[in-house]
């Protein structure tokens, strides 16, 4: 017992000399943090106020760091009526440029094959309809096709080879694979139970009712041929086999589960429990849920995972006036080891490097 | 050293790698096409030795993204099919990716597609001038699919150029009498027409105004009468109008704007000369401006300070008790929102405050008999975001009534309450809407029609309503005038009719407020922009830019653009009528307040229009010494306004002019004076540096 104890204390106070850098983005308050954490303490190195009316919220949402770790990519939701998409350099987070997409562009991530950017148009704006994946050219910041998937879409995450995007139809029900080169919807699947007897959007007869799964967000496995579901409104976590494209197992979460990541070497995986302003973890080996951590704010939001596997970020939104947060925790022990003040509603957040 | 340099130039592109060993081709590159045609592109790569490899993955795309400037080239991104769609240059990139170590390679081919072949050719100039005119020559070029090319593009020749000659820029100047045909060329495709020039029968030109007198910024009528050798008057024929002038300030241009209906308007004061010519014939008349010294002072009475935010918007109303309240919102902070008693402008009293579940309360209004308060939400937790309706007939204890977000769940920017209707418009979707509400019983609200710009891209952003007609601002839609009520197109809260749009060049039309001029009669709809040319640069000073725009819409179906206010090196915001003033939270300008009687023409902020501006900026203000004047109201002879970052306040206008005494002034010091015989801090100086020296 103390052996393990003084492991636990070794692997996650002891050794660090290494610093992690995190960006998140704060929609409330239209900016970026910079976060260094060095093991034991995280501050914010800098706050970048992004948008262009200053006093419109423009809501950055999105954040993602390109495979060379040059760049930044900031979407902005709200537009005129069209959000954008915001190029900046890490570091010295210069804005280089911009673009704009389609309508509330949210979560995105970029293909390591193709290079190109690929951000779901969430639209969460009046009535429902199918909305989009934009494919953006990070270098030349152009926008060079729009994919039609379904309503609601996020959670964009592109798969370890960089071949395939997936994303989830919050209203539809329906998760999205993509062909990264090919620019098409390569499969879809309805995330309901086949025996389920609710009633969804995709019932005809009933045009105005959506899905109760309300899937919010999909991760890829790194190393298996898995992916994992946020299921916000059913509260469960869904893992689909990518092989035979189906449901392989529904994992019971507590209430809204939202954001989903996975360590990079696929031993844990992570997932916000929005309404519970929580964080639980599972050990993928036996598909069992290890622990649940109560965050340091309300309305949990979105995980980035160092990429040793030690530390994971987690956004928090806070409500009204509070300040958004983010808190590490220790993938050894699994406690929460700091927590830092950043803008209001915290939300896209991603890992930039460890030094 | 060409040797050596070369050798350099070589060394650094080897050494570079990949990127520089490699490159792509395409018998995309230097294609010219044909609008409609389409074209199957055939890329590979070569090496510096010129060997040929395939790409296995190629991605295809139209550069500045066919989405967001329109499509000109179809292209289809994986088999590289473009079709023509619109003429140009245009730049295709390819991209090969997937290539080893992560590494993609990519190069723009231009490709141009021809302008559709011209097949008509329609003369748009007129077939009568006189000796001495000089008009444009102008053609109207058509295609064979009904493409018009725009620009004065066409070559010109006169058939006799003693008759009519033809300038370097397409002008036709009336040389003689005698008839010349004019041919225009272009494309292969020729057309022409017969002119004639005759004698000019005008042998007087009688230049006349009923005023000779004016102030700057004043709109004179020139009139003219045109006669032939017996003294006849000649109608139908429309002199040039043009004006030349010297200041009264040597410094400065004589400087103003006339229209061919003769509408003069002077920006600084100074002697005009004003011509009207016809042909060889020309007129002209003395018009003497003076300085318009619209100027008075005005006084800040009190603040309402909020100093540890942002405010956003703000309204000044009458409250069921008889007393005068203020309410405003709060911006990027906890959804709060203020109540102020302002009966006494000059003791700004906060006298309630409300949280709501909010980042953002960016609009508040008060219904007219004081009853009902709406605000605007952006930034609620649950992202159900809508309008709160609130009993505010007490306002020092305003009970929440309704909570509504149909429609509006992604926040509602701007709202509007007019004839038990809240109209709330979603800005940030598409298509943007703002939607009617009635709110008969504000315990239970519920939509009864709705309307958006029926065009792509389009977005609201602003809605006002007066007599029945809506108001909306549409960024690069413009403003459009929608009747809810008026009866003048049958249109209704539940059907609401467009009659009238204007749109202009910035595309940021922002806000809008109608007003009939109480001095003419004229019905003008004053359209504002908001730019931030800069962007945005965190809790500090930000530029602005923009201007109000003033549209005649007299004629609903043909509004005309005659004047704007643009302070320079600032932007407008919202802004207020009453009585032919006009009051304008300018952003960093502060309050501006404006004369707006008479006819409006040219720019008012040269011509002196200016009544009064107060910099509302604060040392201790949420950004210090930085005005951002949100908007400006008049209420009770008193301009209140908001301040994004220092709150509300109170300002009053005196009726006297603006006290500068003291400006520009070297000021007596009596202790300098007393204690060194110097009566200002230079004489002392000058004293320090020269001593009296004694005998």
């Amino acid at each position: 017992m103390v052996r393990t104890l003084l492991l636990l204390f070794f692997c996650c106070y002891s050794l660090h000399s290494q610093e992690y850098y995190v960006y998140v983005a704060s929609e409330s308050e239209d900016t970026v943090s910079l976060l260094q954490f060095d093991g034991e303490n995280i501050t914010e190195l800098d706050r970048i106020k992004v948008g262009f009316i200053y006093t419109e919220i423009e809501g950055p949402h999105g954040i993602t760091i390109d495979p060379n770790g040059k760049y930044w990519y900031v979407s902005l939701a709200h537009g005129t009526p069209n959000g954008k998409l915001v190029k900046y350099t890490t570091g010295d987070n210069r804005m280089v440029g911009k673009t704009n997409l389609g309508l509330f562009p949210a979560t995105m991530e970029i293909s390591k094959f193709t290079g190109m950017l690929y951000c779901v148009n969430f639209n969460l704006h009046g009535s429902m309809k199918p909305s989009s994946v934009s494919v953006v050219d990070p270098e030349t910041m152009s926008e060079i096709t729009r994919i039609n998937t379904g309503i609601m879409p996020h959670g964009s995450r592109m798969s370890v080879n960089g071949l395939f995007h997936y994303s989830v139809a919050m209203m539809s029900g329906t998760l999205f694979e993509i062909d990264a080169v090919k620019l098409k919807v390569n499969r879809m699947l309805n995330l309901k139970p086949h025996n389920s007897t609710k009633m969804d959007m995709n019932d005809n007869s009933m045009p105005n009712m959506h899905s109760y799964i309300q899937p919010t967000w999909v991760v890829p496995h790194p190393v298996e041929n898995y992916v994992y579901i946020a299921g916000n409104g059913s509260n469960e976590i869904i893992e689909v086999n990518l092989s035979d494209w189906s449901v392989s197992k529904r994992m019971p979460t507590s209430n809204g589960p939202y954001n989903v990541e996975i360590t990079p070497n696929g031993k844990y995986m992570l997932a916000t429990i929005k309404n519970d302003g929580a964080t639980s973890i599972w050990d993928l080996e036996s598909k069992t849920r290890i622990k649940k951590l109560k965050n340091s704010t309300t309305i949990s939001h979105g995980i980035a995972i160092a990429d040793d596997n030690k530390f994971a970020f987690v956004s928090l939104e806070g409500v009204g006036g509070e300040q958004g947060k983010v808190d590490v925790i220790c993938l050894t022990n699994f406690e929460i080891v700091a927590s830092i003040d950043v803008g209001k509603q915290a939300g896209g957040i991603t890992f930039w490097k460890k030094q | 050293m060409r040797v050596l340099y070369s050798f350099i130039v070589l060394l650094l592109v080897v050494s570079n790698g990949f990127a520089q060993t490699l490159f792509m081709e395409s018998n995309l590159d230097g294609v010219v096409l044909d609008i409609g045609e389409t074209f199957k592109a055939d890329t590979f790569i070569t090496d510096l030795d010129g060997n040929k490899t395939i790409c296995n993955s190629l991605i295809y795309y139209v550069k500045d993204g066919a989405f967001n400037v329109g499509n000109a080239i179809e292209i289809d991104p994986i088999d590289g099919i473009i079709k023509a769609q619109q003429p140009g240059s245009h730049e295709v990139v390819a991209v090969c990716v997937g290539m080893d170590d992560g590494n993609r390679l990519s190069q723009t081919f231009k490709v141009t597609v021809n302008y559709p072949k011209t097949i008509e050719l329609d003369f748009e100039t007129m077939d009568n001038i006189f000796v001495g005119e000089n008009i444009e020559a102008v053609v109207k070029i058509l295609s064979s699919d009904g493409y018009e090319r725009v620009g004065n593009v066409a070559n010109f020749v006169s058939s006799d150029p003693e008759v009519i000659k033809v300038d370097l820029q397409n002008n036709l100047i009336a040389i003689g009498k005698g008839t010349a045909v004019i041919t225009a060329r272009i494309d292969g495709v020729e057309k022409s027409k017969k002119i004639i020039v005759s004698h000019n029968p005008v042998s007087k030109i009688e230049i006349y105004s009923d005023d000779h007198t004016v102030r700057t910024g004043d709109v004179v009528n020139i009139m003219t009468l045109i006669k032939d050798k017996k003294g006849n008057i000649i109608d139908g024929i429309n002199p040039h109008f043009s004006f030349s002038g010297i200041s009264n300030d040597v410094s400065s241009s004589a400087s103003g704007l006339i229209n061919n209906d003769g509408d003069f308007v002077a920006d600084s004061s100074g002697l005009y000369t004003i011509y009207a010519s016809i042909g060889n014939f020309t007129a002209s008349m003395k018009i003497n401006v003076v300085d318009r010294n619209s100027a008075k002072e005005m006084v800040q009475l009190s603040r309402g300070e909020v100093t540890d935010r942002r405010t956003s918007d703000a309204w000044f109303f009458e409250g069921t008790d008889g007393r005068d309240y203020g309410i405003s919102g709060t911006w990027g902070s906890d959804g709060t929102f203020y109540v102020w008693d302002v009966t006494d402008p000059s003791e700004i009293t906060k006298v309630n405050s409300v949280t709501v579940d909010a980042r953002i309360v960016n609009d508040v209004k008060i219904s007219e008999d004081g009853k009902i308060g709406v605000i605007s939400r952006e930034g609620a937790s649950n992202r159900k975001n809508g309008i709160i309706i609130l009993d505010i007939s007490n306002p020092k204890d305003i009970q929440i009534l309704s909570e509504y977000s149909k429609n509006l769940t992604g926040g509602v920017h701007n709202i509007f309450i007019y004839d038990n209707h809240v109209y709330a418009l979603n800005a940030f979707a598409n298509p943007s809407k703002f939607f009617v509400i009635n709110i008969d019983n504000p315990s239970s609200p519920y939509e009864v029609g709705s309307f958006q710009v029926d065009e792509a891209g389009s977005a609201i952003h602003d809605v006002w309503i007066e007599n029945g007609i809506a108001y909306s601002s549409n960024w690069k839609h413009g403003v459009s005038l929608i009747d809810v009520g008026n009866g003048v197109a049958g249109g209704s809260p539940s059907n609401p009719v467009e009659i009238g749009n204007y749109r202009y060049a910035s595309g940021a039309n922002h806000a809008a407020f109608p007003f009939k001029s109480k001095s003419t009669g004229k019905f003008y709809v004053i359209a504002g922009d908001e730019i931030f040319p800069e962007g945005v640069d965190g809790d500090s000073p930000n530029e602005t830019a923009g201007f109000l725009h003033f549209i005649d819409f007299t004629d609903l179906n043909n509004p005309k653009e005659v004047a704007r206010y643009e302070v320079p090196g600032h932007g407008s915001h919202n802004f207020w009528v009453e009585d032919d003033m006009l009051f304008i939270g300018m952003y960093t300008a502060g309050v501006r307040v404006v004369d707006i009687s008479g006819d409006l023409m040219g720019d008012l902020y040269k011509q002196g229009r200016e009544i009064a501006s107060f910099n509302t900026g604060l040392p201790n203000g949420y950004v210090a010494n930085s005005p951002m004047a949100w908007g400006a109201q008049f209420f009770k002879e008193t301009v209140f306004y908001s301040d994004f970052f220092t709150g509300i306040g109170a300002l009053k206008i005196l009726d006297k002019p603006i006290d500068n005494s003291n400006t520009n002034q070297f000021k007596t010091d009596k202790t300098l004076d007393e204690a060194l015989g110097a009566k200002n801090l230079f004489e002392l100086f000058e004293i320090i540096s020269n001593p009296p020296l004694d005998n």
